[in-house]
């Protein structure tokens, strides 16, 4: 199991997520394929409170990927929407966690807020 | 569609194809079996005997089903055709054709019917130019099926084909060598399934807990329902109902169930090509139906709420709180050769979707939806000041970050030659439109009213209402253009008023953001010869640089735009300036037998004595449906007040009296009756 997958799990079970909504609620479990086989992650909302566990119990949206592209959307590399139109991940159960997914992940790398565009606009 | 083409649909599942029901795909033709913003047929052809066959008749009646009546050869031999076919078409889900041959001879015959079939998977947007494609094109024969398919990385799209009688099949098509007896038929079913698979080759939508797929028997009682649910119109003037019909029959085959929320359809944007989730489109589709069809506002919240930016994304020109502007699922969407997954390129979809919300709610009474999306309306208001107000100045502005596939005009005139200076100057890129800064105060109010009543926070109310007023100030300040007595259509990046007469300033009626003692001349202007046709308010005025008739955003007449001018026109008190748009929009109306396009050219109605349709892609346009909706809205003179619907009619004379009987919402069910008229002077 990678460090990065460690971590970001263990960040949401210690910090949470401030982009989840108060509402949301719900379970969504990580299934990532690696070379020796699968590991599972199971994701428990509750009103924006996430718990983390390593059950392979029944979820609303089970994902499932490689642990090589999970780590992309780890890093902010991938979006979870276009990699699921792609089938670099699948889902299994309801959609709207699968549009949700945006809120765990990182932003893209770069991405500038439109002030900060419109300065470098400016200076050009 | 235009000419010969025959069309069914159900959402975003549509077929488009010939008189005969051939579909024969090229560049000029965009004809096909489409699902899932794909192509997955663009070839299927029908031959008896070598022969292709003609037309005699088509019953298209309901927007899901078609029937041709076909003879083989040319049209000379009609008269004494010794074989015929029907062919049944429908959208069950998947695409199906049943094929009868009849056989009208006292002597059995002997018959080869073939059906060539083939697909270039090409992405909805890339119909019209010449394609190599990036993955491959595969084609197999398997027992009784013809199979093609596309490859790309993991992404996988599929055509299966199955015949329920039995076919020769090869990799062009199948063939059937059949013998019908005297006075006999033959018939066999042919289904078409478009699969969008994944790498363990199962449909993804297989996967889905919630999935909606609808039966014919289905479809055709939800649409009973639908229209014996909506308000029933009567009117001495026989056109007006006969627009009323057709527009709550298109509004019922716009509606669009999503992945997501499958029991919350919403508008989509126009049909076929624009079958899918889109901001603006919706919620003013939605905004327009309220006194019909309140439902279809709810999905649009919903969804669009479900999809509400939460991060920065240069691609996508996302923020935290923004409202989407367009979602697709195709390849070129997948691959991000395209930003729709979703792109967020609109500076109004935000305001508007806060003002939706609270429009929803006096209409509805909806506590609990105003309630369940106050997250999302509080973060879409952020976004008015966080993100919006680019330069810090307390005005709403666009430009788009992602400049390679971005959106140039952020707002509902997207032409790139759309926001112009008088002389036909364009601005530079960083643009504040008029109608965004109605629409942020307007949303600001709205906001306001929902914080004080059901977020109990009087203090954000407060501190709304305050902002509303500020901006109210500076806008009747630095917008007002004091040479011409009208509002500017922008400013730029500068502070320079960018002083194109346009319709844009027709928004600012209904957003509440004009200063009263100036609504007069703006009203004037909006009636007067340089903006109105005679059909209604020209996009840009007559006299100014860019104006052209025919130009796309630039001198047409858009029977949406007209019908937020006449709302906002009697929401200001002006009674016969609201009736004369709503008289020349709906005269225009029988023109298009009740369907009114997108579009229209903005000559002088006196000139052409017929409105001359502007060519686009999609009929029917959903914020063009909905255009009547509003504008018997406005001549009936409907308010929500409390939990009454308050009825204030003003009618142009020559529509006589005007009924709207059933209007559901929170007062039950109300009627509104018309019979106190108008002379608007319009009658030409």
């Amino acid at each position: 199991m990678s460090n990065a997958t460690n971590r970001f799990f263990g960040e949401l079970s210690q910090h949470g997520c401030e982009r989840l909504l108060k509402k949301t609620s719900g379970t969504i479990r990580f299934d990532l394929e690696h070379e020796n086989g699968i590991e599972y992650w199971l994701l428990s909302i509750s009103n924006a409170n996430v718990e983390v566990s390593r059950d392979k119990r029944d979820a609303d949206t089970v994902i499932r990927t490689d642990t090589a592209f999970f780590e992309r959307m780890i890093r902010g590399e991938a979006k979870p929407l276009t990699a699921w139109l792609r089938n670099d991940i699948t889902s299994d159960g309801e959609f709207r966690f699968v549009v949700l997914l945006e809120r765990l992940f990182p932003p893209p790398v770069g991405a500038r807020h439109p002030r900060v565009a419109s300065e470098h606009w400016r200076q050009r | 569609m235009k000419g010969d083409q025959v069309r069914i649909l159900d959402g975003n599942i549509f077929v488009l194809s010939d008189s005969s029901g051939d579909i024969e795909a090229s560049p000029s033709s965009p004809a096909g079996y489409f699902s899932f913003d794909t192509r997955f047929l663009s070839l299927w052809r029908l031959s008896v005997n070598g022969e292709r066959l003609h037309p005699l008749a088509i019953d298209d009646e309901r927007f899901y089903e078609v029937r041709f009546f076909l003879v083989p050869g040319a049209p000379t031999q009609y008269l004494d055709a010794k074989v015929s076919v029907i062919r049944e078409r429908a959208i069950e889900a998947s695409f199906e054709e049943r094929l009868t041959v009849l056989n009208h001879d006292s002597e059995p015959t002997e018959l080869t019917v073939r059906v060539e079939a083939d697909s270039d998977f090409a992405p909805l947007h890339a119909l019209r130019q010449p394609r190599q494609p990036v993955g491959r094109l595969y084609t197999r024969v398997e027992d009784g099926f013809l199979r093609l398919g596309y490859v790309r990385e993991k992404f996988r799209r599929e055509t299966l084909i199955s015949s329920t009688e039995p076919a020769q099949v090869d990799q062009d098509g199948l063939t059937y060598h059949i013998r019908v007896g005297p006075h006999d038929n033959w018939s066999t079913t042919l289904r078409v399934h478009g699969l969008v698979l994944r790498p363990d080759r199962t449909d993804v939508r297989d996967h889905l807990t919630r999935r909606r797929t609808r039966t014919k028997l289905q479809l055709q009682q939800d649409l009973d329902r639908w229209l014996a649910m909506a308000p029933r119109l009567t009117c001495d003037w026989e056109p007006l109902t006969t627009t009323y019909q057709r527009s709550l029959g298109d509004l019922a085959a716009l509606r669009h169930s999503t992945l997501a929320l499958p029991d919350d359809p919403l508008p989509a944007a126009g049909l076929p090509w624009d079958a899918t989730i889109t901001g603006r489109g919706s919620i003013f589709t939605s905004l327009q139906a309220l006194p019909v069809a309140p439902e279809l506002a709810a999905g649009t919240l919903r969804t669009l709420a479900l999809s509400q930016g939460t991060e920065l994304d240069d691609f996508r020109d996302e923020e935290p709180g923004k409202i989407l502007r367009e979602f697709r699922y195709g390849e070129a969407t997948a691959f991000e050769e395209k930003p729709q997954s979703p792109y967020y390129g609109g500076a109004d979809t935000t305001p508007l979707f806060v003002i939706l919300l609270d429009e929803y709610e006096r209409w509805t009474g909806d506590i609990a939806r105003v309630r369940e999306l106050e997250d999302e309306a509080r973060a879409a208001l952020r976004w008015i000041d966080e993100y919006g107000d680019i330069m810090g100045d307390g005005y709403v502005w666009y430009r788009r970050r992602n400049e390679q596939t971005g959106v140039e005009n952020q707002c509902w005139k997207e032409s790139w030659n759309a926001i112009s200076f008088r002389d036909g100057r364009l601005p530079a890129p960083l643009r504040a439109t008029c109608e965004l800064q109605g629409y942020a105060y307007d949303a600001k109010l709205r906001g306001a009213r929902l914080a004080r009543e059901f977020w109990n926070d009087a203090a954000y109310a407060e501190r709304l209402e305050r902002e509303a007023t500020e901006l109210k100030t500076r806008f009747n300040r630095d917008f007002w253009v004091e040479d011409g007595e009208y509002y500017a259509l922008a400013l730029d990046g500068d502070g320079n008023q960018v002083d194109a007469l346009t319709s844009n300033m027709g928004h600012l009626l209904w957003s509440g953001i004009l200063e009263p003692s100036r609504a007069k001349k703006v009203a004037e202007h909006l009636v007067g010869p340089r903006l109105f046709s005679g059909w209604g308010v020209r996009t840009l005025a007559k006299g100014e640089g860019r104006y052209n008739p025919l130009g796309h955003q630039i001198g047409t007449v858009w029977p949406f735009d007209n019908s937020f001018i006449a709302w906002g026109l009697r929401r200001y008190g002006f009674t016969d300036e609201a009736a004369m748009i709503a008289e020349g929009i709906l005269d225009a109306a029988e023109y298009f037998q009740g369907r009114l396009p997108e579009a229209f050219a903005g000559y002088d109605r006196e000139q052409t004595r017929h409105p001359v349709e502007y060519p686009t892609a999609s009929s029917p346009q959903a914020w063009s449906t909905g255009a009547p909706f509003l504008l018997l809205r406005a001549m009936l003179g409907l308010e929500p007040y409390g939990d009454d619907l308050i009825v204030v009619p003003e009618v142009p004379g020559r529509f006589g009296r005007t009924e709207l009987l059933d209007i559901p919402g929170r007062w039950g069910r109300v009627d509104a009756v018309g019979n106190v008229t108008v002379d608007v002077g319009n009658s030409q």
